[in-house]
C-alpha cells in the first residue's frame, strides 16, 4: 500500500463527495445547501489541485485541468454568495446561479475521479 | 514543493473554522458569528502579517485564544510557503534548467542559416563576428561561467544564444540545435586533440549533413579526423609552411590567397624568400613542417632546438643540420652561422621565448629577413611593434580558414585547387583580375538552384536550353557590354572546373564563384532573378507583359 495514493485519492474523491453533497437537493432550497460543505469543498478541491501539482504526463495534465475547473467554478459561486448574502437571505435567482456553478463543478470533479480511477487500474503496481 | 501549498491551506482552513464556531459580541453585546468570508478576509491579512486589526468587531476573549494560536500556526504555514518558493527561485539547478529552457527557445528562433561555435574566446569571438558580417547566425557553448559573461558583454548583434555546458555532451549539442536542418557547421578548435574527436564523432552520429571544422596540429590527428567524418580539418601549421612554400615558388598564387582570405588586396606585399641559409629557431610542430617543406623543395635548413627529445627524434628520422641548444644564446646561434642567414623563422610554441630570440638575432645579424610566430592574439601585439618581416598567427589562420570555408565554401576549394599551380598561372590570373576589375575584387557566389536563381533555374529546365558563363557576364544596360566580372570556378557535383572559359555550358545545380565589382554583382543577382532582365540578357529584347 502506497501511502502517496491513498492521500491523494482521497481528497479527490473527498472533492468530489463535498461537492455531490453541496449540490444536492432542490435548487431553490436554501435550507438544502450548505456554505459550510462550499467552504469545506473549495478547500478540499484547493488541496487535491495542488498534490496533481508536478505530474508531467498527458493524464497529470488533464487530471490538474478538471481540478482547476472544479476550483474556478466552486470559488465563482462562493463570491456570488459573499456578495449577494443578505444577513442569512439571498434572493433565489442568484441562488439559482449558485447552485448551477457547483454543478458545473461537480461534473469536473467526476471526470477527474473517473480520469483517476482509470490511472490507477493501469498502474501495475 | 506541493507540501507548502498543502501547508498553507490547511493552516488557513483550521484558523477559519475556529472564527466561524466561536461566538463573537457585537456593538450592543448580541451573539455574533463571522461569515465565512468575514474569516477569510481576517486571516488572509493576519498570516501575511498585514494585520489591519480586529474585524467586524472587537474580540471577545474566546476569539483572542484562539487568534493568537491561529496567528502562530498561520504565519508559520505562510512564511514556510513563501520561503519554499524563494528557496526553489535560488536554487542553482532550477535556474540552469531556465535558462537552458531559453537558449533552446531562442535557438529554435532562429530561421536563418546557422553554426554551432565550441568554447568562446579571442579566436572564436572574431570568428563570431565574421561569421555575423556574412548574414550566418551563431550558437555557442561555453563551460565557463565567467566566458559566456564575457560574450554577453560583447552584445553582438543579431544575438548570439550561448548554453553554459561542457562541448562533448551531446544533449548539449542537441540543445544547441543541431538537429536543425538549418544548422550549417559545428566549430571546434580545441586545442586538445581528443575533445576535438569526441566532437567530431558525436556531431557526425546526430546530424550526418552538418558541416563539423575542426583544429588539428599534425598529420595523424588530420586523418583521424577525417576518417572520424570531419569535413574540414584546419591545421594552422601546415597552411604556414603552404604560404611560405608559396612566397619561395609562386608568390602571385599567395597574393591571391591573402585576397580570397579577405585579409589583403590583390597588391599586397609579399616577400620572395631566398633559397639558401635558412636558420629555424625551434623544431616542434611548426617548425618540423617548415623544415620539411624546405627539404621537399631541395633546400636544407638549419635548426636549433633546446628540446633534446624533439632532436634525437629528427636526428633519427635522418634529418641534418639540426643543433641541439638554447637558440637565445649566441654560441648556437653562431654554430648556425647566424650571421650569413639570409631567412630566419622563429617558431616557438611560447611568445616571450620568441620576442627573445628576435632581439638576440637581430643584434647579430640585421639584414636578414626575418619570420616570426605569434600564438597569442591580444589586441595589442607587442609583436607588430617589433619591425619583424612577416608575422604568422596560427590562430588568425584558423580564423580565416574557418569563416571562409564555411560562409564562402567555394572560394575555399579555390585555394586548395590553387596550392598546386604554377607562378606562371597566378601571374596570369592576379593581372587579369587587377586589369579586368580592381585591385580589390569582391568575390560572389551564385548557385544554379529555384532558391538563388529562380530565372536561370526555370530557363535550365527547359528543353533545348543552352546558356554559357559568357552570357552572364551582359550587363543590364547593353547585353552586347560586358560587366567587370571573372569566373573563377564551377563546381559541378565532385568536379571542380577552374577558370571555366566563356562558351562554358551551365547546367542545373551548378555553383558557380565570380570575381567582380559591386555593380556586376547587383546586375547577376538580378539577371539570375528577374525574368525581364534575364529575357533581355537571353534575346536582347524586352519581354511584352501580355503578348509573349
Amino acid at each position: 500500500m502506497n501511502l502517496d495514493k491513498v492521500i491523494a485519492g482521497f481528497f479527490i474523491i473527498f472533492a468530489m463527495t463535498l461537492n455531490f453533497g453541496f449540490w444536492y437537493g432542490d435548487a431553490l432550497d436554501m435550507n438544502m445547501h450548505s456554505k459550510y460543505e462550499l467552504f469545506a469543498a473549495i478547500v478540499v478541491n484547493l488541496i487535491a489541485t495542488v498534490l496533481k501539482l508536478g505530474d508531467k504526463t498527458q493524464m497529470g495534465s488533464v487530471l490538474i485541468a478538471t481540478s482547476l475547473v472544479a476550483v474556478l467554478q466552486l470559488i465563482m459561486a462562493a463570491t456570488i454568495w459573499t456578495i449577494y448574502a443578505e444577513g442569512d437571505y439571498i434572493a433565489p435567482d442568484h441562488f439559482g446561479e449558485i447552485i448551477s456553478l457547483s454543478s458545473g463543478a461537480l461534473l469536473a470533479n467526476i471526470t477527474s475521479v473517473i480520469l483517476y480511477i482509470g490511472d490507477t487500474l493501469k498502474s501495475k503496481r | 514543493m506541493r507540501l507548502p501549498f498543502v501547508v498553507i491551506l490547511i493552516t488557513y482552513t483550521i484558523a477559519m473554522i475556529g472564527l466561524i464556531l466561536i461566538p463573537g459580541q457585537d456593538l450592543d453585546g448580541n451573539v455574533y458569528h463571522m461569515s465565512i468570508f468575514d474569516a477569510f478576509y481576517f486571516v488572509t491579512y493576519t498570516a501575511t502579517t498585514i494585520g489591519f486589526g480586529e474585524f467586524p468587531y472587537p474580540f471577545t476573549y474566546h476569539q483572542k485564544i484562539w487568534v493568537s494560536m491561529s496567528i502562530y500556526t498561520s504565519v508559520l504555514g505562510w512564511f514556510y510557503g513563501i520561503g519554499a518558493l524563494v528557496t526553489l527561485f535560488q536554487d542553482k539547478l532550477f535556474l540552469s534548467e531556465i535558462a537552458i529552457a531559453s537558449f533552446q527557445r531562442s535557438v529554435k528562433n532562429i530561421k536563418e542559416d546557422f553554426v554551432i561555435v565550441l568554447g568562446y574566446n579571442e579566436t572564436t569571438s572574431e570568428i563570431i563576428k565574421r561569421m555575423l558580417a556574412a548574414k550566418v547566425r551563431v550558437v555557442v557553448i561555453e563551460k565557463d561561467q565567467l566566458r559566456a559573461d564575457y560574450l554577453r558583454l560583447e552584445g553582438y548583434v543579431p544575438p548570439v544564444p550561448i548554453l553554459i555546458q561542457d562541448a562533448h555532451n551531446p544533449k548539449a549539442l542537441e540543445d544547441a540545435g543541431i538537429k536543425s536542418p538549418s544548422c550549417k557547421g559545428v566549430i571546434s578548435l580545441f586545442k586538445s586533440e581528443v575533445l576535438n574527436l569526441r566532437i567530431t564523432l558525436a556531431s557526425k552520429l546526430l546530424n550526418p549533413h552538418v558541416q563539423i571544422v575542426v583544429k588539428s596540429t599534425t598529420d595523424e590527428e588530420t586523418l583521424n579526423l577525417l576518417q572520424a567524418g570531419a569535413n574540414i580539418v584546419d591545421n594552422p601549421f601546415l597552411i604556414i609552411s603552404y604560404q611560405l612554400q608559396m612566397a619561395l615558388k609562386a608568390p602571385s598564387i599567395l597574393k591571391l590567397e591573402n585576397w580570397l582570405y579577405q585579409s589583403d588586396t590583390l597588391e599586397s606585399k609579399t616577400f620572395s624568400i631566398p633559397n639558401e641559409d635558412i636558420v629555424i629557431c625551434g623544431y616542434g610542430r611548426l617548425g618540423s613542417y617548415i623544415y620539411d617543406m624546405f627539404l621537399n623543395n631541395g633546400i636544407l635548413a638549419t635548426v636549433i632546438e633546446i628540446d633534446k627529445a624533439k632532436v634525437n627524434s629528427a636526428l633519427y628520422q635522418g634529418k641534418e643540420n639540426i643543433i641541439h641548444g638554447n637558440a637565445d644564446d649566441q654560441v648556437y646561434l653562431d654554430k648556425a652561422n647566424i650571421q650569413d642567414a639570409k631567412l630566419i623563422i622563429i617558431a616557438t610554441d611560447d611568445d616571450t621565448t620568441n620576442l627573445s630570440i628576435l632581439s638576440t638575432v637581430k643584434k647579430l645579424n640585421s639584414n636578414a629577413l626575418i619570420v616570426a610566430r605569434e600564438n597569442d592574439i591580444t589586441d595589442f601585439s607587442i609583436f607588430s611593434h617589433a619591425k619583424i618581416d612577416h608575422l604568422y598567427l596560427p590562430e588568425q589562420i584558423l580564423i580565416h580558414k574557418t569563416t571562409n570555408a564555411l560562409s564562402n565554401p567555394l572560394s575555399d576549394k579555390l585555394i586548395r585547387c590553387m596550392v598546386n599551380k604554377d607562378e606562371q598561372w597566378g601571374q596570369s590570373l592576379l593581372a587579369n583580375l587587377m586589369r579586368s576589375i580592381s585591385v580589390n575584387p569582391i568575390t560572389f557566389e551564385l548557385n544554379i538552384t529555384e532558391k538563388d536563381s529562380y530565372e536561370i533555374f526555370k530557363y535550365l529546365k527547359k528543353e533545348d536550353s543552352y546558356l554559357t558563363v559568357g552570357m552572364l557576364k551582359g550587363s543590364r544596360r547593353d547585353r552586347e557590354q560586358k560587366n567587370n566580372i571573372i569566373p573563377l570556378l564551377i563546381q559541378r557535383e565532385e568536379e571542380e572546373i577552374l577558370l571555366p572559359e566563356d562558351d562554358f555550358q551551365v547546367l542545373t545545380k551548378d555553383k558557380i564563384l565570380f570575381a567582380c565589382d559591386e555593380n556586376a554583382r547587383e546586375d547577376l543577382e538580378s539577371i539570375a532573378n528577374n525574368a525581364f532582365e534575364f529575357n533581355y540578357i537571353m534575346t536582347g529584347k524586352e519581354k511584352g507583359l501580355f503578348f509573349l
